[in-house]
């Protein structure tokens, strides 16, 4: 089992300049609203992922007036240190023992996490976006290959979106077209390939989690690649089209994850009971999926969740974060939130002001 | 802190350069100020001179002091294989092997449309000339980075049509690191399994 032993952080958000040793099953952040329990629980996601939560500017992790943000974490039992450093203007910096790393992204993986924050709850009706960046993220971190694919394909389309553009302008051979395509093109098939396989391997999860929730309906995952074909090919018929947009119209960074209960879209037809409860289900699908790929279990990062959940999915969730075995952060208003079975087991850290007080 | 205007015009210009941030510029300044006057002139001038004598080769690219660069006119290295790197430093790299016994050529630069990048704006149209003369083999010894690899791959497709064997470094090169920093282990296994593409 791989888990985070200590958290040091200076110059991050609200948060004091502290050090923190945790429990290597469950840990609870509990405190007020806007006080930083949420900026702990996301330093522990930074060192996990090189990425801050929800789409906020790395910049802005920094706390006012200072210059810098660092975050430093032990890892168990390798001993291992992990460290963000961000400055304004200047490129998120990840180490490991204090060397730097060629990109921030080679962090990702040596702590696998996964994240669950009430946002998510909006998870199977909101835009495809949040589905794919929930996909991305998982994969990166289990599979090496799919992190390598994924950050060359990303690059690449960057690369051809630009090259759209500039052929707006002026002449741009069919070889330099073709040259950037066949980068995306091996990278996209192979992210594809990854995410599929990954949804054959979350399917019975989702089952089974939806079935032990008492829900007699099927939930199932799709893959949806809305326009199927030969990438290669569409790339080379659609380019006209494709230039007069200004935007690759064709690959994975336009293809979807669907839900399904009985074979009937959960995000056109589902209540939002249904929803809710698919989503539950297939975060928790998640976390056992990545456990029986990667061999031991991973951090589970529970940010503000219970409060939005009523008694029988929250149950659902202690329990699993219970029975996994691995490492548990939580973040809530009133520890009791987190129901009496978990807080006999948790080590509570109280958060007010930036400041955090072990109970 | 308020400099003397020369020291602020000093601090200024020293953070122009790549990598230096204020702090170090900073730095650089009062340690400039404690240098002997000779040394300091030594420096200047060598500033000076680098800039107006230095020029690109007429055959390779590379920064040459003539027309034609030391390697260029090098008569015991072979005509026949061509190594094309991105940038000048590069050549540095693959030179420390003392392995490599033909000649190279410099792109200066890498396919990159975000920065206005394509075939025009770098040395492609001059590799292409010399392909004229009897070369047998070309290897393309661009960074592993997406740029470098659409790069290689453009140019594999514009050279092979001409009947001359492409080759890439392959093996051992740290994904997305750079030819500039790679050790000499590293470069050696990569120039050794270096494949056709
Ligand atoms: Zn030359």
């Amino acid at each position: 089992m791989i888990w985070l032993e200590s958290l040091g952080v200076e110059g991050y958000r609200n948060l004091a300049t502290m050090r923190l040793e945790f429990s290597p099953s469950i840990n609870i952040f509990s405190g007020k609203n806007a006080q930083g329990k949420t900026s702990l629980l996301e330093s522990i996601y930074l060192l996990s992922s090189s990425q801050v939560l929800r789409g906020s500017r790395d910049g802005e992790a920094i706390q006012d007036g200072s210059e810098s943000a660092q975050v430093r974490g032990e890892v168990a039992p390798t001993g291992t240190e992990l460290g963000v450093d961000l400055g304004h203007g200047k490129r998120k910096r990840a180490l490991i023992n204090t060397s730097g790393l060629p990109r921030a992204s080679d962090l990702i993986g040596r702590l696998p996490s996964v994240v669950f924050w009430s946002g998510d709850l909006t998870l199977a009706t909101g835009d495809p976006a949040a589905r794919r960046l929930m996909l991305d993220t998982e994969l990166s971190q289990i599979f090496p290959a799919y992190l390598k694919a994924f950050s060359a394909y990303k690059r690449a389309l960057q690369q051809r979106n630009a090259l759209l553009k500039m052929a707006q302008e002026r002449f741009v051979s069919d070889e330099v077209f073709e040259s950037w395509e066949v980068q995306m093109v091996a990278a996209g098939e192979q992210m594809r390939h990854i995410r599929a396989s990954w949804l054959e391997t979350l399917r019975p999860f989702a089952v089974e989690t939806h079935a032990a929730m008492g829900r007699a309906e099927t939930l199932s995952l799709e893959y949806v690649t809305k326009e199927p074909g030969d990438l290669a090919i569409q790339f080379a018929m659609e380019r006209r089209r494709e230039i007069a947009r200004g935007a690759t119209l064709f690959g994975p960074h336009r293809d979807d994850l669907e839900l399904t209960i009985d074979g009937r879209s959960v995000r056109l037809f589902g209540s939002q009971g249904q929803q809710r409860t698919a989503v539950i289900s297939l975060k928790i699908a998640v976390m056992h999926a990545a456990q029986a790929t990667l061999g031991f279990p991973p951090l589970l990062l529970l940010d503000d969740i219970f409060s939005d959940l009523d008694q029988e999915r929250r149950k659902a969730l202690v329990e699993v974060a219970m029975g996994a075995g691995g490492q548990v952060f939580i973040t809530c208003t009133e520890s009791e939130q987190a129901g009496d079975s978990l807080i006999g087991a948790a080590k509570v850290f109280r958060v007010q002001s930036g400041q955090v007080e072990e109970e | 802190m308020q400099f003397a205007r020369p020291l602020a015009e000093l601090i200024a210009q020293l953070e122009k350069l790549p990598g230096v941030g204020p702090k170090s510029a900073q730095r650089l300044a009062f340690h400039i100020l404690r240098m002997a006057d000779d040394d300091v002139r030594r420096l200047s001038e060598s500033l000076l001179v680098a800039k107006r004598s230095l020029r690109l080769c007429d055959v390779c690219q590379n920064i040459s002091e003539g027309e034609r660069c030391e390697i260029c006119s090098d008569p015991r290295r072979t005509d026949d294989v061509i190594c094309v790197v991105g940038e000048a430093r590069d050549i540095t790299a693959m030179e420390r092997l003392n392995e490599f016994r033909g000649k190279y050529h410099v792109l200066h630069g890498l396919l990159n449309p975000i920065d206005g990048i394509g075939p025009e704006q770098l040395k492609v149209r001059e590799l292409i000339q010399r392909l004229a003369n009897g070369v047998s083999e070309v290897i393309v010894a661009t960074n592993p980075t997406v740029e470098g690899d659409t790069t290689a791959f453009y140019l594999a497709k514009l050279i092979k049509p001409l009947e001359i064997k492409v080759t890439r470094l392959a093996h051992g090169m740290p994904v997305g690191g750079e030819l500039d920093y790679a050790d000499t282990a590293t470069l050696l296994s990569a120039l050794e399994y270096r494949r056709e593409i």
